[in-house]
């Protein structure tokens, strides 16, 4: 039944304490997608009255695990069992009907209508108003939630909203309860709050709760045991109690080297070609003078009131690689999105090479000598219902026209050097952006940006949804900017690019960064609890 | 809900090189399935709802109505030439990412203050002309405008001011005939009519030319000429290139130093400059009455070269084969009346081919978008 | 000015201003009501006009076989027809629902021309129902009670409507479809499905629509019959804000500028161009989009196509 050997301790660990049957058994969940393996022999037990905490990095593997519990994904190999039955949950209404329920990680409310009628949605049967109001009564009031049926979800902030998610959860009654990353939005008086009340319905209700989270203070607060995941792995399991947090922050980090290890495991690239200390690590150690990008104090406030940034100041040197690390969800996008002159700041100011930039003009951080990678490279980064060629020169058409019009000869002629450069693979410069796979969409991205000479190179999560041959690229890539001299800030919320790639890292966290290690004396530790809260503070 | 990385990183499959013919051919097909379900329902209709012809007369009928008889494709020709103006509008706003559906209103605009301008200013033919036909761009481009304006200040959106103004522009110009210090000819000009303004002088005309028996407004050179300058502005220049980034990809764009308010009411400016310019031409081009203003002055040309536009998938040199489609319709039309079968025949098959070209591309796409799901349905 | 005041208070003391304009109102309110359900959903169906038309038609063709009630049935046949092909084309196959609007409103007056064109059907006006003691109120009175029957129809409909949106799970789920159609999904609602079945339940309403007006207004039809007011009805739903109450004062507001026109001169005035009646309606909904675009809520997704896997 077990396979690996964490798998086998974590059995061992629980083996006769509990004579009927766990709530839930996944055992041995395996699920691929392409090349890349989501959840390598997986096991996991959910106990009724118990609070399993599944701690793990952004792209661990956790999510798609507790996706297989709720039947959106199905699993390669492996079984659920509930109460001790194997069982198929094939989509989310079968996972209803067994009880297995989930607190969405991104609001599944509608925004415009009321409490109880949004508990009410997805339901069946006659619309009974009354009932209905009363049920989310009942229930706010047996938690302690305190929602008013009747208000309007857009009244309501991020905490109450998350408690009507949970009332519309319990509602159904489930004996199982997911939550992925549940205070990610909240507030910590707003967590306290939740796990409070979380602590109520299992130990009154004895019910099973799953709590997906990579904030390591939380887990180790709330959670009466803890299955730790790394790369698709279990790497750890067991009980919460008596654990240290720098214990687990290692776990869950894993050392700096094993991303290459990891990779060359999937027999894809053969690291002996490359070596791995950058070259540039050495020369950039001093960095120059002057910024090549300088960000002071920015700040800007959400639609909702939210502050997005508050108080970022940040300076990327020429020829160094900045790796922002951060939790998803701290600023990160709006970061990226100010580079790109998608918004405005309400104050602070951007400088690059010491000249200030307006901000929300359109074009101005491009002229201005800033590249970026975005993070969605389909929202911001290229047209898809363009050519290659094209999507080559969208930025500055300028290049390759001539007095207004455009010298499609030239324009191919560069193109197709690029399309070379940059080993893009697909038809030729005429082949549609769409065509191509996602790896090489991003090549003609980064191609484009590092054609146009840039002071600044921002990379936003550059090895999102890429495979490993890719990655490794971009990876080069960034790192043959920097020796030329650009500055290269890499935002990611996948710690080990961040600590593989940079000469310095800055942590961000809500909204400002937080901390700042430089290469050479990168504690995995202190960054773990830096990104998830834990402790602030500055060097 | 969706973890960060997203494995699946081939979303859409590598077109080969061998399915190619085959996707072709497939699409080929797709279009000419749906052509050939709206004729033969067209044909069903003529058919069994009316006693007074068959199907095959009336195609017939059409057709010598719209090249065959003498004269009748110079007629074609001058029709011709204001809905593919209004298309060639409809083409460049649709490029820029904008649903303008009040080309109707901005010909009328455009009619409108052609009128007023033309029949009051003096000075030598072609330049009063020229004037006339500028006071038709500027007329109609406002118009427009203001819905454009709404559109980037105040975030209204610009489908339903198009559509609603449209009928507040065709009142206003019925109001303007009504008053003779706007557009309504003196009492001793107008006979019995009511609603008409003067004529244009004849020096103030669009020359008209003869070939063959076939007699035409030089209006649709023009028309032709401005087709391929949209071709080639909105393919081939900065300018067109900006613009269309901006119709696929806003955000991109607004990176890329697009700027959307210029860019986006630039662009309504021009779509409603080119319907205003329709209008103009109708007017002193001499197919649609006798060279002056009369109440339902836009008689669907408006409609039908939005019509065409979207039939032309937004490609300027198609649209040009369509609107002399759309025109023949018409001029063919025309002769049914003899045959004793309604000449709406021809706005039925017309709705009918727009459908039917409707469709094709939705399905295509719906098909690719459900392959894309196919492939990413693993993670949400 | 006394003179301007005191023709005012004729205009509006006049019992025929205040009939005229129920007539048309209530043409308005039975499409609106529809379309107010349709783009709660998040859908805008400029095929109301066609919708009205050629249930208008339908009612002329009816009523000669099988009375008022069967050219009633058979204009809410002919509106679910037109609604059909738009629902499937915009919220089936994906297709631009403005466009689709669009091309149906110019076919089906082609077709309806047509058609008429090659025989007229015979129709005629129904009678007035006069209610009693009802129809003895001053002024409104007669507008609300002593009518053609047909319009009397209207008074269920409203509240209707009212019911099926805010106390049914289906007007729930297309609320909350026309708000928030990912969360509608996440949540098991089937949102596409959900929106073509608003656009048939507006194809039948704007079907007996136009098959009231024919009997109310002039019994004879036309293919000018319509003549714009479906676009008149959804420039009701947005100047009253997406909500019933506001859709119905905007149907009986614009009803009352359409009746404007034709009592003015009737009472020997000529103070205001008919132009500038007709096209208040839609300059008045102009002007409110753009002064309330910020206060006033549309729904969230409206004219926004739901493809799942597409922002």
């Amino acid at each position: 039944m077990t396979s690996t050997s964490d798998a086998s301790f974590q059995n061992d660990m629980v083996g006769g304490e509990h004579s009927s049957p766990p709530t839930v058994e996944l055992i041995d969940i395996t699920k691929r997608f392409g090349q890349i393996v989501a959840c390598d022999r997986v096991s996991l037990t959910l106990r009724s009255g118990k609070i399993h905490g599944i701690l793990g990095e952004n792209g661990a593997g956790k999510s798609t695990l507790m996706k297989v519990l709720i039947g959106l994904v199905l699993p390669d190999a492996g079984q659920i069992r509930l109460h001790g039955k194997p069982v198929q949950i094939t989509d989310p209404i079968d996972a209803a009907t067994h009880g297995i329920a989930m607190v969405h990680q991104h609001f599944s409310l509608v925004e415009a209508l009321t409490v109880w009628e949004n508990v009410a949605l997805g339901d069946v049967g006659r619309l009974d108003h009354r009932h209905v109001r009363e049920r989310v009564a009942q229930i706010s009031e047996h938690y302690g939630l305190h929602i008013n049926p009747d208000d309007r979800i857009s009244d309501l902030s991020a905490g109450m909203r998350q408690r009507v998610e949970i009332i519309k959860c319990l509602r159904r009654d489930p004996q199982v309860l997911v939550f992925d990353e549940p205070t990610s939005v909240l507030s910590p008086s707003e967590s306290e709050f939740l796990f409070a009340a979380l602590r109520r319905v299992v130990q009154e209700e004895g019910k099973a709760v799953a709590l997906v989270s990579h904030k390591l203070p939380e887990i180790l607060s709330v959670t009466d045991e803890v299955t730790i995941m790394r790369d698709g792995k279990v790497v750890r399991a067991g009980e919460t109690a008596g654990t240290a947090a720098s214990e687990l922050a290692r776990a869950m980090v894993g050392r700096d080297v094993v991303l290459r290890r990891e990779h060359a495991a999937f027999g894809v690239m053969d690291i002996n070609d490359k070596p791995t200390p950058s070259p540039v690590a050495t020369t950039a150690a001093a960095p120059s003078p002057s910024p090549a990008l300088r960000l002071v104090d920015l700040h800007i406030t959400g639609r909702d009131g939210r502050a997005l940034l508050s108080g970022l100041t940040l300076d990327v040197y020429p020829g160094e690689i900045v790796g922002v690390a951060g939790v998803e969800d701290n600023g990160q996008r709006t970061l990226g999105d100010v580079l790109s002159s998608l918004v405005a700041l309400d104050s602070g100011k951007v400088e690059v090479a010491g000249i200030g930039v307006a901000t929300g003009r359109a074009g101005a951080m491009a002229k201005a000598g800033i590249g970026v990678i975005p993070e969605d490279r389909h929202d911001s980064g290229c047209v898809l219902d363009f050519t290659v060629a094209e999507n080559l020169f969208i930025a500055d058409p300028d290049r390759v026209s001539r007095r207004g019009f455009m010298n499609v000869a030239t324009m191919r002629q560069r193109a197709e050097v690029l399309i070379r450069q940059f080993s893009i693979n697909c038809t030729g410069p005429n082949a549609p952006m769409w065509s191509l796979s996602g790896g090489n969409q991003q090549r003609v991205v980064m191609a484009r940006e590092l054609a146009h000479d840039p002071k600044v190179l921002v990379a936003a999560q550059p090895t999102h949804g890429l495979d490993v041959g890719a990655i490794e690229y971009m990876s080069e890539q960034l790192r043959n900017a920097a020796a030329t001299g650009v500055g290269v800030l890499l935002i990611s919320t996948e710690l080990e690019e961040v600590l593989d790639l940079s000469d310095r890292i800055v942590v961000i966290y809500n909204g400002r960064i937080v901390g700042e290690m430089s290469k050479g004396h990168v504690d995995v530790e202190r960054l773990g609890m830096l990104m998830t809260g834990a402790g602030e503070s500055h060097e | 809900m969706s973890e960060t990385p997203e494995p699946v990183e081939n979303v859409t499959p590598e077109p080969g090189q061998r399915s190619k013919l085959a996707s072709v051919s497939e699409v080929l097909t797709l279009y000419a399935i749906c052509l050939f379900v709206a004729l033969a329902l067209a044909a069903l209709l003529v058919e069994f709802a009316s006693d007074k012809g068959s199907w095959s007369s009336v195609y017939t009928v059409i057709l010598d109505g719209a090249v065959r008889k003498p004269g009748r494709w110079g007629l074609t020709l001058g029709i011709a030439a204001p809905i593919l103006l209004v298309g060639l509008g409809t083409i460049v706003s649709g490029r820029a990412g904008l649903v303008n559906i009040g080309q109707e209103g901005q010909l009328v605009i455009g009619a409108g203050c052609a009128t007023y301008v033309g029949v009051r200013i003096g000075g030598p033919g072609p330049l009063a002309l020229a004037l006339t036909l500028l006071c038709a761009v500027i007329g109609g481009a406002l118009w427009a405008g203001i819905a454009g304006a709404l559109r980037f200040w105040r975030n209204v959106p610009e489908v339903l001011t198009t559509l609603l103004m449209g009928t507040v522009a065709a009142n206003l110009v019925g109001w303007g005939l009504r008053n003779r210090f706007l557009l309504l000819a003196p009492p001793e000009g107008r006979a019995n009519r009511n609603q008409v303004s003067l004529p244009l002088r004849t020096d103030r005309r669009i020359p008209r030319v003869e070939l063959f028996g076939n007699e035409f407004p030089l209006s649709i050179v023009l028309a032709l000429v401005l087709a391929f300058v949209v071709w080639l502005v909105l393919g081939r220049t900065v300018v067109g290139f900006r613009l269309r980034m901006l119709g696929r990809n806003a955000r991109t764009a607004q990176r890329s130093g697009v700027d959307q308010k210029r860019y986006g009411i630039g662009a309504m400016l021009v779509s409603g400059g080119f319907a205003g310019l329709a209008g103009g031409v109708m007017l002193a081009g001499g197919d649609f009455g006798d060279y002056q203003l009369v109440a339902n002055f836009g008689a669907g040309i408006g409609f039908a070269g939005l019509l065409a536009a979207l039939v032309a998938r937004q490609r300027a040199l198609l649209l040009i084969f369509i609107a002399f489609l759309f025109a023949g319709l018409r001029t063919g039309s025309g002769f049914l009346r003899a045959t004793g079968v309604s000449a709406r025949i021809a706005d039925v098959v017309q709705g009918t081919l727009v459908l039917a070209m409707l469709l094709p591309p939705a399905i295509l796409y719906l098909r690719a978008r459900r392959r894309a799901i196919a492939a990413t349905s693993s993670r949400t | 000015m006394g003179n301007f005041f005191s023709a005012l208070a004729d205009i509006f003391t006049n019992e025929s201003l205040y009939r005229n304009a129920m007539i048309v109102a209530v043409v308005l309110m039975f499409a609106a009501s529809g379309e107010l359900v349709a783009e709660k959903a998040g859908t805008i169906n400029i095929s109301l006009e066609a919708m009205m038309l050629g249930g208008a038609y339908a009612a002329a063709v009816g009523q000669a076989r099988g009375g008022v009630w069967g050219g009633l049935l058979l204009a809410a046949l002919a509106g679910l027809l037109v609604a059909a092909v738009q629902a499937n084309m915009s919220h089936r196959l994906s297709a631009d629902q403005f466009v689709v609007g669009l091309v149906l409103n110019v076919l089906v007056l082609g077709i309806v021309g047509f058609l008429v064109g090659s025989n007229e059907p015979e129709s005629h006006v129904v009678d007035r129902l006069k209610v009693p003691v009802l129809s003895e109120i001053p002024l409104i009175g007669p507008a609300l009670f002593d009518q053609p029957w047909v319009l009397y129809l209207v008074y269920p409909v409203v509240p209707a409507i009212w019911f099926l949106l805010y106390r049914t799970r289906w007007g729930l789920e297309v609320r909350a479809i026309g708000e928030d159609p990912n969360a509608s999904d996440v949540s098991g609602l089937s949102v596409n499905k959900l929106r073509r079945q608003t656009i048939y339940l507006t194809g039948v309403l704007a079907g007996i629509a136009g098959g009231y007006f024919l009997y109310a207004r002039s019994g004879r039809f036309e293919d000018s019959l319509i003549g714009g007011r479906g676009y008149i009805a959804i420039a009701a739903v947005i100047f009253g804000g997406w909500t019933l109450k506001g859709s119905v004062a905007g149907c009986v507001a614009f009803g009352l500028v359409g009746s404007f026109v034709l009592t003015i001169p009737s009472l020997g005035y000529k103070a205001i161009d008919p132009a500038f009646l007709a096209m208040a309606p839609n300059v008045v909904t102009v002007v409110a989009m753009t002064m309330f675009a910020k206060r006033v809520r549309q729904p969230a997704a409206l004219a926004r196509p739901f493809i799942r896997g597409l922002k």
